[in-house]
This record gives C-alpha cells, structure tokens and sequence, in this order.
C-alpha cells in the first residue's frame, strides 16, 4: 500500500478566488525519493503543506479530494496525529528551531516531550536521528550558534526523531550557501538509502534528478507530469511553463544526445554513459545516434 | 473584525506571537535607551499583540512580559504586571470591536491607555513606595502637589500621569502604524478570522 | 548578551527544586509585609542576604542591589520632606528641612525595597529558569505557558543582536541617531520597522514549525530531563511555612510587628 495516497486534491486559500491546488493526485510508495518541482508560486508549499494537514487545518480555507498518510485521512485528523506519521521541513532553518531548547540535544528532545514519548524511548531515538544527520559532536550546542546548513540539519533530526514513515521538505536548500545545500542533499540521500520514503521540493532540478526515483510538476496548482526524471525532463513544454531543466539535459538536448526511448540524460554520469555509446558507435563506421 | 472580542483566540500561531511581542517590548526600551529619547517606548509589544491577536494575547504579554524581567533583570517590573495586562487588554479589545481603524484614532487609544495604565499603578506605588513612581520628573510633580496638602493618592496618580501620557500616546501611535503595515493575510490569519474548513 | 544572571553552581542552595525556592521566596515576600516593623525587616534581610551568602552569590548580587539605589534615595528626600505626617524636624540644610516621620518612612520603604529585591535574586541567581519554568510544567501549568516564557529568554538576547546589525546598516546609510530630540525621535521608527515587521513574519513559519513537531497536541507530555529533588528540600518547605504560618500567628494573636 502506498504510504501517502492524494487523490483529485483541491485547496482554496480563505479570501481568494483561485484554487491553489487543483485536481492533484499522486502516491508515494515506501523507500521512494519523490522531487517536487514548479516555478515560484506553481503551488509546491502548498502541497508539501497538505501532506501533513498544515493546510487546510492551520490556514482553513476550502478543501477538497482525498490525502492518506500511512493509512491516516489528513483532512479529519489533527496536525500533531499526522505529524507522527508524515514529518515536515521547511525553507527557512532560523524559524524552525523550537526556541524552548538550550541545546541541540534537547531540541531534538521538543517534539517527543510533546508527544508524550517515554523518556527510556526517547534517549535512543535522539541519539540516533543525531547520528544520522552527523550532529553527535554538536549536541551540548546552542541550536542557534549552528551555520545555517547545520541547522537545516537539526530541523530534519528533530523531525526525524519522531519517527515519521515519510520525510516530506519544503526548499529545505533555498536559504542555504553551496556547503549548506551539499550538506542537506546528503542527508536526503542517506535517509532514503536506509529506506525512509523522502518527498521535496526543490528548485535545484540538476541536485534532485539523481536522486529521484520519480519527479511531479505543478504550473497553476496543477499536475504537469509525475514520472521518472529522464521522461519528465524529456518533455518539450517545460521551459514554457518556467520549470528548470538540469543543464546536462539542456545540453544533450542541444546536441541531439537521447537515449533509445527519446530521453536526454539528466545526470553527469548519464550523459558520460550516453556519450561511451555514441563513440563506440561512431568508432564502429556508424553515425546514427543512439 | 470581529464579533466576539472576548472569544479566546488560543492557537499555536497567537502563542508564538508572545514571546515576539515580549522581545519587541525590549528592543523598543532598548532603541529608546540608544537615541537617549526621554521615553520608556517599553510596550510597543504588548501594544502589537493586543491589536493583531486580541484582549487576551494581548494581556498575556504585558502579564509575561513584566513577569520575566521580575524574575530576570528588574526585580520590581514584577509588581506592575497588572498595569501591563491592562494595557493589553484594552487594546486588544478595542482593536477586535473594529474601532481602532484611523491614526485620530489610534492617537486617542493612546490618552486612554495613558490613563488606564496610570490608574492601576497609582494603587501599586501607594501600596509600595507610598505613591512615588521613581521617575525623577514625575516625583517632582508628586513632591510639590503632597507639599501643598494635595492628598498621596491624587498626587501619586498625577505623577504616573505625567509620565505616561507622552509615552503611551507614542507607544500606541507607533505599533499602530507598524500594524497598518503588516500584510492582510497575516493579520487575518493572527486575528483568527477563518474558523472553518469549507469542503469543496 | 545574556538576559538571565543566573550563576552556575553546586551549592545546597543551587540543588535545591526550583519549587522550594519560589515558595521561600514569595513567603518572604509576604512576610515583609504582614511585619512592616524595622526588626522583622531587618530580619527577614537577613535570612535572604545569608541565603545568597551560602549560595556563593552575594557578589553578584550586589551590582543588583545598588543598582536601585536612586529609589530609596527618593524615599528619604520626597517622604522626609513632605510626608503628610511630618511633625518632628530631624535635619535642617538651611531652608530644607527633613523630619524624622519622613525619613524613618523612607527607611521602612527602603528595607522594603531590599527585602524584595533580595528574595527575589534568590531565585534569579541560583536558579535556571528553564528548571523552574520546567517544573512549573510538571505540576500542571499549562506547557503552552512554560514555551512562551523559555523562548522570551532566548528570544531577547536573538533580538538584542540584531539591533546591533540594524544600528550600523542605518548608520551606515547615513541615518543620524545622534543630534537633537527631533533627530532622534525620527530614527526611531527606521530602526524599529524593520526588525518588528520580520520578527512578526517569521512568526508564520515558526507556528508551522511547532505544528508539525505536536506543539498543539493536548496529550501526556513526557519530560527529557528527570527531576532531582534533594532529600533536604522538605524540611526546607516545612521551615518556611511554619515561618509564615509564625509571622501572621504573630501579628494577629500577639500584635508583632
């Protein structure tokens, strides 16, 4: 069964006309690496929002469709009960840091004391979402003496000690310098190495593509596509909606590089692949292209 | 905007709003101190909090406010907690009715917080320093006005007085216009303004 | 820049729960008034000033103490002045004339003034909020109550630091805070706007960021710290409350002051 399971979503934020999501529908299976790309105000918040029930019950507004989290219907349960199941990064790594906390350590603590977790069962549970986020060394720290990268870091621990079956991440790179996106990316990656299903938006395409199993688009608050990175980056409209393309594809796009199934390598090692074929194929007398 | 101004408007939103509303109240004094003003501007805060989230936000912040630095800096803020949850109160009260809506307006919000935080002090320093205020200019005016036979408790309001309405006025008239350039969406959202979930 | 002056330590007062400390302080609080006379002033001044004494903090407290001092010199002069009860002259200054009503007045007020101060730092000094505040939590304050008044703590100092940035970026720009009253009232809304209108923005992502970490839940919440009571602390308890239970019994049934 799909961990999260959308279906026909449709939002209205109180006050406007439009709809800020129309007719979504898409499913996360576990241990899958889902990117969420747009251009600005296509509705990419919004969605990551709804998958933990921020919107509609934080914000009201009109709500319609289905979301499933872990077999959980958002819409009639409390953030905090689908928080449990679903966890949730945002943009900006400054305002996530509880503020009740004198240390790293007991931050990461803030929202298991919340949810009445055991303290035999919390001591574990912090120390491994430490662990995996690299912030052992760190953990008698101030949350608010960390780099910014550092703090994106303890966001995701903090929310991944409450065990969640889905990592859903909001832009968690779009305030971060170069270091601070290297460092959170290989976070992702890990988490989703050891199975943890991981959904984010993100505007960096050429970091997301090796990554993601599957890609969705939103324009306008609606689907665009949900595929694999190589089909999605193979579509011919996307510069016309504003969606990024990795600029490996751009180039191979250029160059005429596809694969057989009309595909454009979306990763650096893709197009190295690409590019072995077409030179042994131009060695062998041949000057088709793959 | 709303209604009911006394409905309790308790989400984790107006919560977060406190302790904002608290270090806005501080970096107010703190400015004031640089610029050597001869203002408190200590409540911009509680002022804020009132108008955007209610009576109750509003008094919540002045309580807390003053109960912090009774334990931390300034021992004796802690007695006039009650000065700042009126503050609060009326503020927030006034801003939920609708009736706050133009600067005449938020001026004369600001006379009445001089004076509704001038009248609950005024027991406060009688009971505690026999109606002095501590402020030099005001006990001036309290010492000249006993010195004559004015009675302690006229006299210890009128020193709170003088020293207030200045302050308020200014107090009121600045997170006023500091209010009025918040974005709607967000006002509404602390407001409360949106209760139910529709189904589409 | 830190708002709280606690001061570490491993004193019997320091490991005394945050719980036992509140109560003897705001029984000395309330004794300082139930017995207004000098003695029991002096007295109760006493146990605090030991108090700090033995927690090895007198020296921090002592900054604090004198830091006041203008108030009790406004009690001398204004009350030895003008109080209504004034009959006997005790100093003349050439035409300034104190009397003695006034100025053993301002005596009382000032005792007052330290009494409350002094207890109070007992907590301020020896005490971590978030303990306190933590243990207020464990005994039923609403937890929503016990976040606001730890993220004050940490909030200030976060805002203090900005206006240090803020300062120099409107220096910088040319903006004048030094000059006449009208110059710098002027510079005061460029440099309140900005960081008052962000730190309400940011407040949005804050609430969502609590959200998700079960902030609004209404359940049993558990606690990452377990409470160190030491076995001391109910004698302690036990003491103070007599003391108030004696001070009240005193003024009522024997008339002490």
């Amino acid at each position: 069964m799909a961990l999260i399971e959308v279906q026909d979503l449709r939002y209205r934020y109180p006050d406007q006309q439009g709809l800020a999501l129309d007719g979504i529908s898409f499913s996360v299976e576990p241990g899958e690496f889902v990117g969420i790309i747009g251009p600005n105000r296509a509705g990419k918040s919004t969605l990551c929002q709804a998958l933990v029930g921020l919107v509609p019950h934080f914000y009201k507004g009109a709500i319609g469709g289905r979301v499933v989290a872990d077999g959980l219907d958002v819409h009639k349960h409390p953030v905090a009960e689908v928080a449990r199941r679903v966890g949730l990064v945002f943009q900006n790594p400054f305002t996530q840091i509880s503020g009740a906390k004198f240390t790293v350590y007991e931050e990461v603590a803030f929202g298991l004391e919340n949810a009445g977790v055991p303290r035999e069962e919390m001591i574990p549970r912090i120390e491994e979402a430490l662990r995996l986020l690299g912030l052992e060394e760190l953990k008698d720290r101030s949350p608010f003496a960390l780099s910014g990268g550092q703090m994106q870091r303890l966001a995701i621990a903090s929310v991944l000690a409450m065990r969640p079956k889905v990592l859903v991440l909001d832009e968690p790179t779009s305030q971060l310098d170069p270091e601070g996106t290297g460092e959170v990316f290989a976070a992702m990656a890990a988490l989703c190495r050891q199975g943890m299903a991981v959904v984010v938006a993100e505007h960096k395409v050429e970091r997301l593509a090796p990554l993601a199993g599957k890609i969705l688009v939103l324009h306008a608050g609606r689907r665009v596509a949900f595929d694999s990175p190589r089909r999605v980056f193979a579509r011919e409209d996307l510069p016309a909606l504003g969606v990024a393309v990795p600029p490996v594809t751009e180039a191979a796009r250029r160059l005429g590089w596809r694969f057989e199934d009309g595909t454009y390598p979306v990763t650096t090692e893709e197009a190295e692949e690409l590019a072995r074929k077409n030179l042994v194929a131009a060695g062998g007398g041949g000057g088709g292209r793959g | 905007m709303q209604a009911k101004a006394w409905k309790a408007n308790f989400t984790t939103l107006t919560i977060v709003l406190i302790p904002v509303a608290v270090g806005i109240n501080y970096v107010g004094k703190f400015f004031a101190a640089t610029l050597k003003l001869p203002l408190w501007l200590d409540s911009i805060g509680t002022v804020l909090s009132g108008m955007l989230a209610g009576p109750w936000i509003g008094a919540i912040s002045g309580a807390v406010n003053n109960a912090i630095f009774g334990i931390t800096l300034d021992p004796v803020s802690f007695w006039y907690l009650i000065t700042s949850i009126m503050i609060g109160l009326v503020v927030g009260y006034l801003a939920f009715t609708g009736w706050i809506r133009t600067p005449g307006r938020a001026l004369v919000l600001g006379l009445v917080v001089a004076g509704v935080a001038a009248v609950v002090s005024t027991p406060i320093n009688v009971l505690l320093w026999h109606g002095q205020t501590g402020n030099v200019w005001g006990d001036a005016l309290y010492a000249a006005l006993v010195h004559r036979g004015t009675p302690v408790w006229i006299a210890s309001f009128l020193d709170e007085a003088v020293v207030d309405i200045l302050d308020k006025v200014i107090t009121v008239f600045l997170s006023f216009l500091i209010y009025k350039a918040l974005p709607a969406r967000l006002v509404k959202l602390f407001g409360g303004a949106h209760q139910e979930v529709e189904s589409l | 820049m830190q708002l709280s002056l606690y001061v570490p330590g491993k004193t019997w007062v320091h490991r005394l729960d945050p719980i036992t400390k509140l109560l003897a302080v705001l029984v000395a609080v309330v004794l300082t008034f139930v017995l207004p006379g000098f003695f029991s002033q002096a007295g109760i001044l006493l146990v605090s000033l030991a108090m700090l004494g033995s927690a090895g903090v007198l020296r921090r407290a002592a900054p604090v103490l004198a830091g006041v001092f203008i108030l009790p010199l406004t009690f001398f002069v204004v009350q030895g002045l003008v109080y209504p009860g004034n009959v006997h002259p005790a100093v003349a200054l050439g035409p300034v004339v104190f009397y003695r009503e006034g100025l053993l007045l301002g005596l009382s007020l000032t005792l007052r003034l330290y009494n409350i101060l002094s207890a109070a730092l007992i907590l301020v000094l020896v005490t971590r909020p978030s303990d306190l505040v933590e243990a207020l939590v464990r005994r039923g304050a609403p937890p929503r109550l016990g976040y606001v008044m730890i993220a004050v703590l940490q909030i200030i100092p976060i805002m203090v630091a900005s206006t240090q940035t803020i300062l120099d970026a409107q220096r910088s720009r040319g903006m004048e805070t030094e000059g006449s009253l009208w110059v710098r009232i002027r510079a005061f809304l460029p440099l309140m706007g900005p960081l008052v209108t962000n730190s309400l923005i940011s407040t949005e992502e804050r609430a969502l960021a609590l959200e998700v970490r079960g902030f609004a839940g209404g359940g049993k919440r558990t606690f990452l710290k377990d409470e160190q009571i030491p076995p001391y602390a109910m004698a302690m308890r036990i003491l103070v409350l007599a003391a108030l239970v004696l001070g009240i019994g005193g003024r009522w049934l024997w008339g002490w002051r």
